[in-house]
């Protein structure tokens, strides 16, 4: 089955090199293609170089978008990483 | 956490500060799910490659699933080179990534994070030359 999900969340804080690598780790455990997209630049959450490269900041929406068999658990594990990795003073 | 089957991952600089910095940013990136050794200046401290560091380093990396070995520029490239020529005692199996250094051990970390093999983990410092970081 090829379903679609999406979710947006407001970053709480800047999205730095190591939360980008915990992202980019928990996106290759799903089938699913993820994509991030945020201020008019979009991502590959699967490559770590992709997800520093789109620079988000404190403040800015994020929206996951995901497409695939487990489109939806997708989602959710990766808004919750940007929830948690992005906590001011994580 | 133990990760006995990871690829690990070797980055020969010239200069000992380059190769730990590297391997310190990488493997934090990779939330320490990866071997990275550095392996950077000659014996005595200087600016230059030591084919005793690099030899140590390719031991300590490889956990059984073969290890990445980045060079950063020049004569890191060509000592690299010269030790695997000789191919004793070497990790199995060993690949050398054409990537940039510091883009390349990060995407390296993480492809050999998520399971990938020694072909996969060098395809992914290699496709680190294409990335826009601007």
């Amino acid at each position: 089955m090829r379903a679609s999900s999406e979710a947006s969340i407001t970053l709480a804080g800047d999205l730095h090199a190591r939360p980008a690598g915990s992202l980019a780790i928990a996106a290759a455990k799903f089938e699913s293609s993820i994509e991030l997209a945020a201020a008019g630049r979009s991502a590959d959450a699967k490559s770590v170089l992709s997800v520093m490269g789109i620079g988000a900041t404190s403040g800015q929406v994020v929206t996951v978008r995901a497409i695939g068999p487990d489109a939806a658990q997708a989602v959710a594990a990766i808004t919750g990483i940007l929830a948690d990795a992005t906590k001011v003073g994580s | 956490m133990s990760e006995a089957g990871r690829v690990g991952i070797v980055l020969v600089s010239h200069s000992a500060a380059l190769a730990a910095g590297t391997a310190e940013l990488a493997g934090q990136v990779g939330a320490g799910e990866v071997i990275v050794m550095p392996a950077g200046g000659t014996d005595d401290g200087r600016l230059g490659t030591s084919i005793a560091k690099i030899r140590h380093a390719l031991a300590a990396a490889d956990s059984g699933a073969g290890v990445v070995v980045l060079p950063d520029l020049g004569s890191s490239v060509l000592t690299v080179r010269a030790l695997l020529a000789d191919g004793e005692g070497m990790p199995e199996p060993l690949a050398v990534a054409d990537a940039p250094f510091v883009e390349g051990a990060v995407a390296a970390t993480i492809a050999a994070a998520v399971g990938g093999d020694v072909k996969a983990v060098a395809s992914a410092a290699e496709e680190a030359r294409h990335a826009r970081k601007l």
